[in-house]
């Protein structure tokens, strides 16, 4: 009974970006180009070699899509949070009978369905176009969806948790950028950990913003049954702290609350 | 209903010394201040409201007015448990707010004239149907009560227009059936003829008052509209700078405070009026006038009738002072 209205509030918000689907489509169509601009990068890079620390270059762009449509499924989550807690419209969300926490995540889980798929398929159009299709085990594609599905849970908790800090900086934007920059570097969204030296692919890979970008693409150009149950523990764990982290910090704050605007 | 009758109802809300004050950062302006507010925060105290106490029962209508920053939105949010009160009692149905904020959320209903619910880009009856599962509320229960409020609420040709497509009046109509989905016991209404044209508020406060009437719904309203307070309420809670300073009837409030009405006169020949006792010109020009009449020493109807009578009138009216006039009056005494 009680989950069942927060589904219900996922189904709202699926029909409600799809209904201004332009939007989404329009902000995707961004992506595209920045698809393309890597083509042509990787291309010039790879010249006569096959591999590059293990990828091809059809895996690195397979990899570039996902780590994209992870991303930006997301991407407007901590900023739209912050602003509520600090602007004060967190009020319309208090006085119901649910969790803000839980509101927000099947709110943006809605969203998120949404604008994955629209970005997978014009990222991918893009990579199949110009490079190829990648080769996939259609038995993986079910462990892999789940893997991806974690990956944004992960993802939305971790920004839920800076959301909330973003009360006491009283400051959503800032923060927003630098989760996003982190994301796009040691999350290694923009490139795969392997790239980087020794010693910051080792320090990354324990790092939790790994599992958001990074392992889920990696399960994705090349699966493997031993990875994917480690990733698959060592997300839930993940998963666990920052739920927990997140659901406290938001306890403290709505205590200490200060509702700006009167 | 009459005061005979209050006795015998229950309290709704009852509010006894309630202090809440905000701890305001101040920063300095540019990077020096930046970098000095992380390594130490200044804070100042800024009491929200102060000792204030009123009881309102259940079935009863209340204005709650004030001018910007008076303590009004901080009561209600007080009220539906979002704030946490520094001292004093507040009890809704007989519960604490704030240890009851999610068991209290179904009895209690809210429209915040400037902050929408509706889903803007989706019809209302998506937001209907989203408000009926986040209540909680029987599918079968749900289909009566929404097919009543539709009606009463005359939005049939609305709810399956996106929100963004309807005009302001139709768009609050919409806001206040959601929020009557779940037949709140108590219902916050700030400001919820704000931008609206006349012919809207009209209608809005018609149904205000239909739903008080009819399902004794609780209602505090907030309203800067002295008007909407005046046609929709019987009792004013007037607080300013966070304390109460009339809590009584809007009859009495006009009558015992405001003994002044101004009026303006546009004549087709050069106006003619002269200064007298308990009437003071405002302004004048040419062809125009505007003055304030003390109504308790000086009837009105003397002052019009010489307007009349010596000059080509050809536009009237006269003002009742605005709420901030009340305000201003009620403070000063």
């Amino acid at each position: 009974m009680t989950l069942n209205k927060y589904f219900y509030i996922t189904r709202t918000n699926f029909v409600n970006s799809v209904a201004y689907i332009q939007d989404i489509i329009g902000s995707s169509a961004f992506i595209a180009l920045i698809i393309f601009i890597f083509v042509n990068l990787w291309k010039v890079i790879y010249g006569s070699n096959e591999y590059i620390n293990g990828f091809t270059i059809i895996m690195m762009l397979w990899y570039l899509v996902m780590t994209e449509s992870i991303v930006t499924s997301q991407s407007r989550v901590l900023e739209e949070m912050g602003n509520e807690v600090i602007n004060g419209n967190i009020a319309n969300y208090l006085n119901k009978p649910y969790n803000y926490v839980l509101y927000k995540y099947f709110q943006s889980l809605g969203r998120s369905v949404v604008k994955f798929i629209v970005t997978f398929v014009i990222a991918g159009l893009v990579v199949y176009i110009f490079i190829g299709p990648i080769n996939i085990n259609l038995i993986t594609i079910l462990p892999i969806i789940l893997i991806v599905f974690l990956a944004i849970t992960l993802n939305f908790l971790i920004m839920a948790s800076l959301g909330v800090f973003a009360f006491w900086i009283e400051d959503a934007k800032s923060l927003d950028f630098v989760y996003s920059k982190i994301i796009f570097t040691i999350g290694g969204m923009l490139v795969p950990l392997e790239i980087f030296p020794k010693w910051l692919y080792n320090i990354s890979i324990y790092l939790p913003f790994s599992y958001v970008a990074y392992y889920p693409a990696k399960l994705f150009v090349a699966f493997d049954y031993m990875l994917f149950f480690k990733v698959l523990i060592v997300e839930l764990m993940w998963i666990t702290v920052f739920a927990i982290i997140a659901s406290m910090l938001y306890k403290i704050c709505v205590k200490r609350i200060s509702i700006n605007g009167g | 209903m009459d005061n005979k009758q209050y006795k015998n109802l229950a309290e709704a809300i009852s509010i006894k010394d309630l202090n809440k004050s905000f701890k305001v950062r101040q920063k300095d302006s540019g990077f020096k201040g930046f970098c000095k507010s992380i390594i130490r925060s200044q804070y100042k105290n800024v009491d929200a409201v102060k000792n204030i106490s009123f009881n309102v029962k259940s079935g009863e209508l209340v204005a709650f007015i004030g001018p910007n920053g008076a303590g009004k939105s901080t009561t209600l949010k007080i009220l539906s448990g979002i704030l946490y009160p520094d001292s004093g009692e507040v009890k809704v149905l007989g519960l604490n707010p704030q240890k009851n904020r999610k068991k209290l959320a179904y009895d209690i209903g809210t429209v915040f004239g400037q902050k929408p619910q509706l889903w803007f880009h989706l019809p209302a009856m998506d937001s209907f149907n989203l408000f009926a599962r986040i209540y909680e509320i029987p599918q079968e229960v749900y289909k009566k009560r929404i097919a009543e409020l539709i009606k009463k609420f005359e939005i049939e040709d609305i709810v399956d227009q996106p929100v963004r497509k309807l005009s302001l009046g139709q768009r609050m109509r919409c806001e206040i059936v959601l929020s009557l989905i779940h037949n709140p016991k108590i219902l916050f209404l700030d400001e919820p003829t704000i931008g609206l044209d006349i012919i809207a508020k009209k209608n809005i406060r018609e149904l205000i008052r239909e739903i008080n009437d009819k399902e004794n719904t609780t209602i505090i309203l907030t309203s800067h509209d002295m008007d909407d307070v005046e046609k929709i309420c019987k009792r004013a809670v007037i607080i300013n700078k966070g304390s109460i300073i009339y809590d009584g009837k809007i009859k009495d409030l006009k009558n015992n405070y405001i003994k002044k009405k101004t009026v303006k006169a546009l004549s087709e020949t050069p106006i003619r009026f002269s200064a007298r006792k308990n009437v003071k010109i405002i302004k004048k020009s040419e062809f125009g006038i505007k003055i304030e009449i003390n109504t308790d020493k000086t009837p009105i109807k003397n002052i019009i009738d010489y307007l009349l009578k010596n000059n080509q009138i050809i536009d009237l009216t006269i003002e009742e002072p605005e709420i901030e006039e009340i305000i201003e009056a009620v403070y000063r005494k």
